[in-house]
């Protein structure tokens, strides 16, 4: 049983489409969840209805066995940092932050200490005086950040938190918000469209697509494992090649290439796919399985590798090899497909 | 860029101003102030006398009262049509637009029907019998008062839509998940981050409502004179012509002032760090 | 969205209380009755006919029509190179140059109708229509100035720049590039000018004289002498005139171009 329970949620504005099916999610207390997917998916509604800006069509949210389902917002207590970070502009940073202390009528001196040290903890140090306006883009997510923590909220909801802020600061502020997650020991959900930030982070993530959960996993077990083909090609995976069963362990492409596959699933006919990292070139062909054979089309320069389209018999795929050998385009190579590396969706 | 183009393109706008705005204005003010050197004895001789006094005092009353009534009413409907899906907002913009656009004869004519003698609320009241003698409502400050609210109200919705709309959901949001119901969401949030608009609103509508001729003149009678009434009576009908020059630069320095302290006020309210300045 | 109930209930009884006055005026303008009764007895069109026999509203609504566009057409010829000029080049003075082409807002509409009715008409002798056409002038230029302005604050001038560097010279730039750009404010700003000017009272009180007066003046001496419904029938037909040019603004600029 979750501390978080979402049970069949179902949303609909128009009641013809909805915009979440049947939603279902456990999360347990202190745990950091993502949920990940690209706009559109349903990941912001998500987050919505547990906040309580949305009442969903069906389906019921529990907080603790407690249903919260038509509880409205302002008397959940949990705490939100949004995309726009929403600092309320007439307000010093310290007003902002004690905004919700205020509410609850806390004796004055209660929130002064109270501000001061949420302030210290987030690095806002002699900037209550200041002005949303007056502060740079991290000391703004830093005091939205505080302003929700400041409640001491049962959940933090954070929807797409980092986006409006450049690289360098994003890896600093989702270092930041981790370590602040960890010591609060505060149940988080985050979400976001990026999923290196979210694999850094959390320690689980579902990853949504037309209103459900694809998959629901730690970070580790979807980034080697993915279910199904939409999570493959959200976290990176480039090639997929359609294959039939022919026995346990053993596949056939459409070319009657033989392909041996550690990771065996039950189905008939399905894809297989494979990292461009996880391809390699050969030379010489001395095993008849697992390979492709295919010509260079486009080279392009990555850095610490080079980076080949190739047509193959069984369509393009996108290699990535060193720098030791350098093929050209029109060259006709040989790929390895290693059968600890296919996964099958 | 040639120096003596930009002056060439302001030229006709600034000598147009100078000479038919300006010089007629100094032309008719100068006499008030010069008798035989400077004096401003006409201008302390009009506040000596408590006939013109009250004029001037009902003159700033009606405006002051209008701008408060009109931000009463305005400022619940500009929330709800801000926060309207755009759909019905762009409707309910068109009928808050359209009266603006109708003539202020027509706007005040419209009140002559309903507070008048024979009008609908006397007709009604005496159908229903509760009063026998119709109530005297038309030709009073009151009626002025209701006039000059009904042909300002909609400059003040319109105004303070605008400023409404920008403000971010996001932010009742933010104040709704800190722990506020809606009202004091709308307390704390959206009418401070209002101010500016309701100041704006408010300057418009005080000195609108401070030369507001029309509806003082059809809707008040002799009885309720106005500024913008009297200088007509001094000049028309006395033809006093120092007296309504007076209370020219009466009207002008006042709505001057109004302007100025209001925007003070604003400046002095809104504080949202310096650079906002 | 939650729906609020009490605010939806306030605002209902706003626009009821923006609305019903002119709906009243609409229902008596079709009542038999000499006087304007309310509610209406028996129904008809005569006082609609008795607009159209009447030579004062159809001269007066002839001038004003004449009048409304005169004067905003002068305003544009002077307030669009200003406002060009006060929003392209930087120069000392810019907030206080802008200022004064506002300054008439600042004037009390009573107090330029006095002022040039002194001292254009009785000073300088000056006909009574050109009298009227200047006030007028005055009272839609700040429109004009404010509406173009902030159309041309819009305008990326590195366009204009382009121009001169593919070889126009600044004129001819100003008329390819610039003027195209910016029509949308400029049809704002003469809609509102000359409807500004159409239903301005307090200039054109003073400004009247034989064979001249404006239709809402004119509309104001028949209401302090005459209680019957050939006002409400005009008040219908202005109305209804209301209407198409905001539904014609509404396909073409839409109905934001009101608030400016």
């Amino acid at each position: 049983m979750g501390y978080i329970r979402l049970k069949d949620i179902r949303v609909s504005y128009d009641n013809k489409n909805n915009i979440l099916e049947g939603l279902n999610l456990d999360i347990q207390k202190g745990e950091l969840v993502s949920l990940l997917g690209p706009s559109g998916c349903g990941k912001t509604t998500t987050l919505r209805v547990i906040a309580g800006f949305i009442e969903p069509n069906d389906g019921q949210f529990l907080l603790e066995d407690e249903d919260l389902t038509h509880v409205p917002v302002h008397k959940r207590n949990f705490g939100l940092v949004f995309q726009s970070y929403a600092l309320f502009p007439h307000l010093t940073v310290f007003d902002n932050v004690a905004f919700g202390l205020k509410l609850k009528k806390l004796d004055k001196n209660v929130i002064q200490e109270k501000v001061d040290a949420m302030i210290k903890a987030c690095d806002l140090e002699g900037l209550g005086q200041r002005f949303p306006k007056e502060l740079s883009g991290g000391q703004r997510q830093r005091v939205a950040l505080a302003r929700a923590l400041v409640i001491e909220p049962k959940i933090l909801l954070l929807d797409e938190p980092l986006s409006n802020l450049d690289a360098k600061l994003r890896i600093n502020m989702r270092i930041e918000i981790k370590r602040i997650q960890k010591k609060l020991g505060i149940t988080t959900i985050f979400v976001t469209h990026d999923q290196e930030e979210c694999f850094s982070i959390s320690d689980k993530v579902a990853v949504m697509n037309k209103g459900v959960i694809e998959q629901y996993d730690t970070p580790e077990e979807i980034y080697a494992h993915p279910k199904t083909e939409f999570v493959a090609r959200f976290i990176g995976f480039e090639n997929f090649i359609p294959l039939k069963k022919k026995e346990n362990h053993v596949y056939v492409g459409e070319n009657g290439a033989l392909f041996h596959v550690d990771n065996d699933v039950d189905c008939q006919s399905c894809q297989a796919t494979i990292r461009p990292d996880d391809i390699l070139v050969i030379t010489s062909v001395d095993n008849k399985e697992n390979i492709l054979k295919g010509t260079v089309e486009v080279r392009t320069f990555l850095g610490k590798s080079y980076q080949y389209e190739v047509a193959t018999e069984l369509g393009r795929v996108v290699v990535n090899s060193s720098n030791e050998h350098i093929y050209e385009s029109g060259q006709d190579i040989v790929l390895l497909l290693p059968a600890n590396k296919i996964i099958l969706v | 860029m040639k120096k003596s183009l930009k002056y060439l393109l302001l030229v006709p706008g600034i000598v147009m101003l100078v000479v038919f705005l300006v010089m007629p204005l100094l032309s008719t003010i100068m006499p008030t102030v010069f008798d035989q050197g400077f004096s401003l004895k006409a201008y302390i001789d009009f506040f000596k006398d408590p006939y013109y006094v009250q004029i001037f005092m009902r003159t700033l009353r009606v405006s002051l009262i209008a701008a408060i009534v009109c931000i009463i009413l305005g400022v619940p409907t500009s929330y709800f049509i801000s926060r309207c899906h755009p759909k019905w907002r762009g409707l309910l913009m068109a009928i808050s637009i359209f009266p603006m656009l109708t003539n202020s004869v027509i706007r005040a004519f419209a009140w002559i029907n309903i507070l008048g003698k024979n009008g609908v609320i006397n007709t009604i009241l005496m159908n229903l019998h509760i009063i026998d003698e119709p109530i005297t409502m038309l030709y009073t400050e009151f009626s002025v008062l209701i006039g000059t609210i009904y042909l300002f109200l909609p400059l003040m919705i319109i105004t303070l839509v605008g400023v409404m709309e920008n403000i971010d959901n996001d932010m009742m949001e933010a104040a709704e998940s800190l722990g506020a119901n809606r009202l004091t969401a709308f307390f704390k949030v959206v009418l401070p981050l209002s101010l500016p608009g309701i100041i704006v609103g408010s300057v418009l509508v005080f000195t609108g409502a401070l030369s507001a001729y029309t509806t003082p003149s059809l809707l008040g009678g002799t009885k309720n004179m106005v500024m913008a009434t009297l200088i007509n009576q001094k000049s028309t009908v006395l033809g006093d012509w120092t007296g309504a020059s007076v209370i020219a630069l009466i009207m002008i320095i006042t709505t001057i002032v109004v302007m100025k302290v209001l925007n003070y006020i604003a400046a002095k309210l809104d504080k949202r760090g310096e650079s906002n300045a | 969205m939650r729906k609020n109930k009490a605010l939806l209930i306030f605002s209902i009884f706003v626009f009821a209380f923006l609305f019903v006055p002119l709906l009243i005026i609409v229902v008596t303008a079709f009542g038999e009755a000499p006087t304007i009764t309310f509610p209406i007895k028996g129904f008809t069109f005569k006082w609609f006919a008795n607009v159209f026999k009447s030579k004062a509203f159809v001269d007066s609504l002839i001038l004003s029509g004449k009048l409304a566009l005169y004067a905003t057409l002068v305003a544009l010829l002077v307030g669009i190179p200003a406002a060009y000029a006060i929003s392209r080049f930087s120069m000392k003075g810019k907030g206080l140059l802008k200022s004064f082409f506002l300054s008439p807002t600042i004037v009390p509409g009573v107090v330029v109708g006095y002022s040039i009715f002194q001292f254009a008409i009785l000073k300088l002798h000056m006909p009574v229509f050109q009298g009227l056409l200047l006030g007028h002038f005055l009272v839609v230029l700040p429109y004009i100035i404010r509406v173009v302005g902030s159309s041309l604050e819009q305008f990326d001038f590195s366009i204009e720049e382009a121009a001169w560097s593919l070889g126009c010279n600044k004129v001819q730039a100003f008329f390819k590039v610039v003027l195209p750009n910016i029509t949308s404010g400029i049809s704002a700003a003469f809609m509102l000018a000359f409807i500004n000017s159409f239903n301005n009272i307090p200039v054109s009180m003073f400004l009247k004289g034989p064979g001249i007066s404006t239709l809402p003046t004119t509309l104001m001496n028949y209401i302090e002498y005459n209680y019957d419904p050939t006002v409400s029938a005009v008040s219908v037909l202005l109305m209804l005139a209301t209407i198409v040019i905001m539904f014609i603004v509404e396909k073409t600029l839409g109905i934001a171009a009101f608030t400016k």
